[in-house]
């Protein structure tokens, strides 16, 4: 395709001269400076949310395991506690605790690995942020 | 690439870069400025993927011309010549232009015919880095250039 002359004259004609451009730079740096005390401050996040999901991780083994073993320790036809009542309610809890213990050591199992999972894919983000 | 590697290669390129999204903004200068700094931002924070073949400057011109498209989007100004010409009487445009007419007949141009005249034109790219920098076809350049001129000239004929 071959250039209008008459257009690209006008172009080169009207090309722009900038005598700010000391200021302009000057302005670009303020705003890289600003770039990098963001980032900065989001690698930060990311470290700590690095050592808040270890922590809770070696946490969550160690009660998990002390609970475990603590459960495996007791007699088996023994309830795991006992609130001594004759309460219907009581008793049934009694009765079932090694059961209820199980379900909530679970329950707290699965919220781990969810907020685990969470930080996981918050870190992620915010990783493309920063390279965005 | 490093922060003082950065700068130096921007210290070369940003008239031109100013230059081309002045254009691009009609001569609206500050509106220039301040896309020019966010492309700028935009090429430190992915300067890191960045493989220096030489082409610094058609990069940063990818990054500009995305940064202006996506501002147009945001903005969603369907300006009329009759818009811009009242734009026009009331900002002050870059002093070194004497005649606003090529400005006033960008502006009737569409975002994406603007770019291809103004890389053509102004700084001088051919078709083939046109579309790489546009992330069209060569055809689709080639049709961009050729309705955009057409307009051109016809407003550039009415105007005088």
């Amino acid at each position: 395709m071959e250039k209008d002359k008459a257009l690209e004259e006008l172009f080169q004609a009207q090309k722009p001269h900038f005598d700010d451009s000391a200021d302009f730079m000057a302005a670009l740096t303020k705003r890289l400076d600003a770039v990098e005390f963001v980032k900065q401050h989001q690698e930060a996040t990311i470290r700590r949310y690095k050592m808040a999901m270890v922590a809770a991780f070696v946490v969550g083994i160690i009660t998990g395991g002390v609970t475990v073993a603590f459960m495996l320790s007791t007699p088996v036809d023994e309830p795991l506690f006992d609130f001594d009542s004759q309460i219907e309610g009581l008793r049934w809890l009694s009765e079932n605790s090694r059961l209820i213990a199980a379900t909530i050591l679970s329950l707290l199992m699965m919220v781990g690995i969810f907020s685990i999972f969470t930080n996981i894919q918050d870190i992620q983000r915010m990783r493309v942020k920063l390279k965005v | 690439m490093t922060r003082e590697e950065f700068i130096a290669h921007v210290e070369r390129e940003q008239e031109a870069l100013r230059a081309f999204l002045l254009a691009l903004c009609c001569g609206k200068k500050d509106d220039a400025d301040d896309l020019a700094q966010d492309a700028l931002v935009k090429a430190y924070l992915s300067a890191a993927g960045y493989q220096d073949q030489g082409r610094f400057r058609s990069w940063l011109f990818k990054i500009a011309h995305n940064t202006f498209l996506n501002h147009k989007a945001s903005m969603r100004t369907m300006a009329n010549i009759e818009d811009a010409r009242t734009e026009f009487s009331s900002f002050s445009a870059d002093s070194s232009f004497q005649h606003q007419d090529l400005y006033l007949a960008l502006s009737t141009l569409p975002p994406k015919e603007r770019s291809a005249i103004t890389l053509f034109y102004l700084t001088g790219y051919s078709i083939k880095e046109i579309a790489t920098i546009t992330e069209t076809s060569e055809d689709a350049v080639k049709k961009q250039l050729s309705r955009g001129r057409d307009k051109l000239r016809e407003q550039l004929t009415i105007e005088n």
